[in-house]
């Protein structure tokens, strides 16, 4: 598996420990029935600085994982010189032309999901329900197109992608 | 539409004859990444045109040496 396969494995953990997060405290809030729409934006807004705050952490730890596990390699395959693991970790980072096709392709599967999530929302609406599930399907299908993006890259790393 | 073309490559062949050249050097010496090369080596990848040329580059050959075009009936 390559690196960017598991960058975007680490990403997906990092949005399901937020998403489980969220679904617990959104059901508390939701059966006390306390909050009107502002307070439910206060919320989302939080959730999602807590969001980058989680996947900065994640992306932190893997990269220190990663790091010492390019130098456990090295070490059984009997090299001793650091500085391999230095160049073998600058090279997985470096985002080339296949990084971008993919990161576009990929990307155009994340957008499809964020776009049928906000029509279904505007939809909710026309049909009486309330701001908050509207508010709460919008953010669902970002959350859930992100999700989309990372396997859909995932698949084009491990499967190939062409050009055209 | 056009005939499918397959695209192939002798990277692997032709690091062999460049004294074994590793995969990270050449991506190096190319500007890509290793994921990239280990990619085209694996036929998993078509490059742009700029990226073959800049492979042709490290190795001193013509592109054509590098990659190589066939039509889905077997035609080069």
């Amino acid at each position: 598996m390559t690196y960017k396969s598991k960058r975007a494995i680490s990403n997906m953990v990092a949005s399901a420990i937020l998403v489980i997060a969220y679904i617990v405290y959104a059901i508390g809030k939701y059966e006390t029935g306390s909050g009107d729409l502002k307070s439910w934006a206060i919320f989302m807004l939080i959730f999602i600085g807590i969001g980058v705050g989680i996947q900065i952490v994640i992306q932190i730890a893997f990269h220190i994982a990663l790091a010492f596990g390019i130098a456990v390699k090295e070490h059984v395959r009997g090299s001793k010189e650091t500085d391999n693991v230095v160049r073998t970790l600058n090279s997985s980072m470096v985002e080339d032309e296949m990084d971008k096709l993919i990161g576009l392709k990929s990307g155009r599967f994340g957008n499809i999901f964020a776009e049928i999530g906000f029509l279904a929302a505007l939809l909710t609406l026309v049909f009486g329900a309330s701001g908050i599930l509207a508010m709460n399907i919008i953010l669902g299908a970002f959350v859930l197109g992100t999700f989309i993006e990372n396997i859909v890259s995932i698949y084009f790393y491990e499967k190939g992608v062409r050009n055209g | 539409m056009g005939k499918k073309l397959i695209i192939s490559n002798n990277i692997r062949k032709l690091r062999f004859f460049a004294n074994e050249m590793t995969q990270l050097e050449l991506a190096e010496k190319a500007g890509i990444s290793r994921q990239t090369i280990i990619a085209l080596e694996a036929g998993k990848y078509t490059p742009s045109l700029e990226m073959a040329f800049r492979i042709a580059d490290v190795f001193d050959v013509p592109i054509g040496e590098v990659f190589e075009c066939k039509s889905a009936e077997g035609k080069k």
